[in-house]
């Protein structure tokens, strides 16, 4: 099936192994993506200054997406997920915006279309590949493994505009790291937040926010942390080393794109998921035992 | 100065009070009984003393001018939580974005880079430029390098229809 995908900024102006990964491992399971053509910043940083020429930029990019044919749309990063989803919500309820937005949309000779369903990477792997499907297609099983999970935010709140999981106990990430064969531990600190979106702002308490919680992650002793949300990553990732000055201690945790670990698992090429671009996960930092399970000896020597 | 200590010393303004519930659809501030949720869960309570009951409370009692020139309404993460979990459907979170969206409309002090973000945006339609990375090995590498392909930015007509979204 095809699926149209909007990628936003973050993806495609930094984290290239977010999109490297996805762009790997969708096609082994039968899905084609679509890039949509002139697409925006969804609003998401727009909505402090004006909410709604924020709402305005979200319909922009699900007008372009609707254009495509497709009515599945692939939203992989989570700010953008919201604001998508926030803006088709307010738009589809709320008439005098809709009126507002179709005027200026008009303009460029786009049309809003409510048919459009959006997707993350999260929900249309448990929800419409399913996780017997996902089981099915790996070749190898991460047996041993322990994994630590973080869903993010603004995919899993609020839930009265639809979210991909339950708001509180989410576990949709749980079960598809699960079914690469490897075991999920809960932690109270799970629904805690990167602190992305005060990086530029407050520095301090954004390296503080994710410094705690990583600190967190590495005392229950896992194998790594996986994330699927490019502002999360790139504060567990690259900014972990900054991170750690604001907790004390020293933090060498890990930290994975869920594609990243599910490409493994299909056997896909390290370097072609990107994972010399992670800062934080270092094959040759991986316990013995880790680093055979996760990397066996073959694909090590491909590079890296 | 705390902005509690604000309501001993400040006039009430019921006119930006009205201005803010005018931008909000389907957030009700003004039905908030002071549970505190919001506040026992606020990602920025601890760090930042962000107290979103409190930030309602004045919104309530017509302390806008107060809040839009103060830092505090900055400090959100968008985590929303406060969204999520109030039974009266008084969304903090969005009472916050109201505040900056007045705050900016008012020009009171608004932290640079939300300034120019939107004006990144206007020129390639993106909020930051193409960025180069390094591999852990320190070897630089940008998208083509990588294999992925050139990004298709918006045209002219987006630039003018995005500086409409704007003024209107």
């Amino acid at each position: 099936m095809k699926v149209a995908i909007y990628w936003g900024c973050e993806i495609p102006t930094a984290q290239y192994a977010y999109e490297m990964s996805i762009r790997q491992v969708f096609p082994h399971f039968d899905i084609r993506l679509v890039d949509l053509k002139g697409a925006s910043c969804c609003g998401g940083p727009v909505r402090s200054i004006n909410t709604s020429a924020a709402m305005y930029l979200s319909a922009r990019n699900l007008a372009l997406s609707s254009q495509t044919g497709i009515e599945d749309l692939l939203v992989p990063c989570n700010e953008c997920h919201f604001m998508l989803s926030e803006t088709k919500y307010r738009i589809d309820n709320d008439e005098k915006m809709r009126e507002k937005i179709e005027k200026l949309l008009a303009e460029e000779r786009l049309t809003y279309s409510s048919e459009v369903k959006i997707w993350h990477v999260i929900d249309l792997f448990h929800d419409l590949v399913k996780v017997d499907a996902v089981k099915a297609k790996v070749k190898r099983r991460f047996e041993g493994l322990k994994f630590m999970v973080h869903p993010g935010c603004q995919i899993i709140r609020p839930s009265e505009i639809g979210r991909v999981d339950h708001a509180e106990r989410p576990i949709k990430l749980d079960a598809l790291v699960e079914a690469l064969g490897a075991e999920t531990l809960d932690y109270s600190e799970k629904l805690d937040c990167c602190g992305a979106a005060l990086l530029h702002s407050h520095k301090d308490a954004a390296l503080s926010l994710a410094g705690s919680k990583l600190k967190a992650v590495q005392s229950y002793g896992v194998d790594g942390f996986v994330d699927s949300c490019p502002y999360c990553h790139m504060m567990y990732d690259a900014k972990q080393e900054e991170a750690a000055t604001t907790v004390g201690g020293k933090l060498s945790l890990s930290v994975l794109y869920y594609t990243q670990l599910l490409g493994l698992a299909l056997g896909v090429d390290q370097e072609k998921l990107g994972l010399h671009l992670n800062q934080s996960f270092d094959p040759n930092k991986l316990d013995a035992r880790a680093k055979n399970i996760l990397i066996p000896r073959g694909n090590l020597d491909d590079r890296l | 100065m705390s902005l509690t200590d604000l309501m001993t010393m400040a006039k009430s303004n019921k006119m930006l009070q009205r201005q803010i519930l005018s931008q909000l659809w389907e957030v009700h501030p003004d039905e908030c009984f002071q549970c505190m949720r919001c506040t026992s869960g606020c990602t920025s309570l601890k760090l930042l003393e962000l107290k979103p009951h409190e930030i309602v409370l004045l919104t309530n009692s017509g302390f806008v001018e107060e809040l839009v020139s103060s830092d505090i309404i900055w400090t959100c993460a968008s985590c929303l939580k406060c969204r999520e979990r109030c039974p009266q459907k008084a969304s903090p979170y969005n009472t916050i974005m109201a505040l900056r969206n007045l705050a900016v409309e008012r020009e009171a002090k608004v932290p640079e880079v939300y300034m120019k973000v939107v004006a990144q945006i206007l020129e390639t339609g993106l909020m930051q430029q193409v960025k180069m990375v390094t591999s852990r090995e320190m070897q630089p590498l940008n998208r083509k390098k990588l294999g992925l392909p050139k990004i298709q930015c918006p045209d002219d007509k987006f630039k003018s229809s995005f500086m409409k979204a704007l003024g209107g």
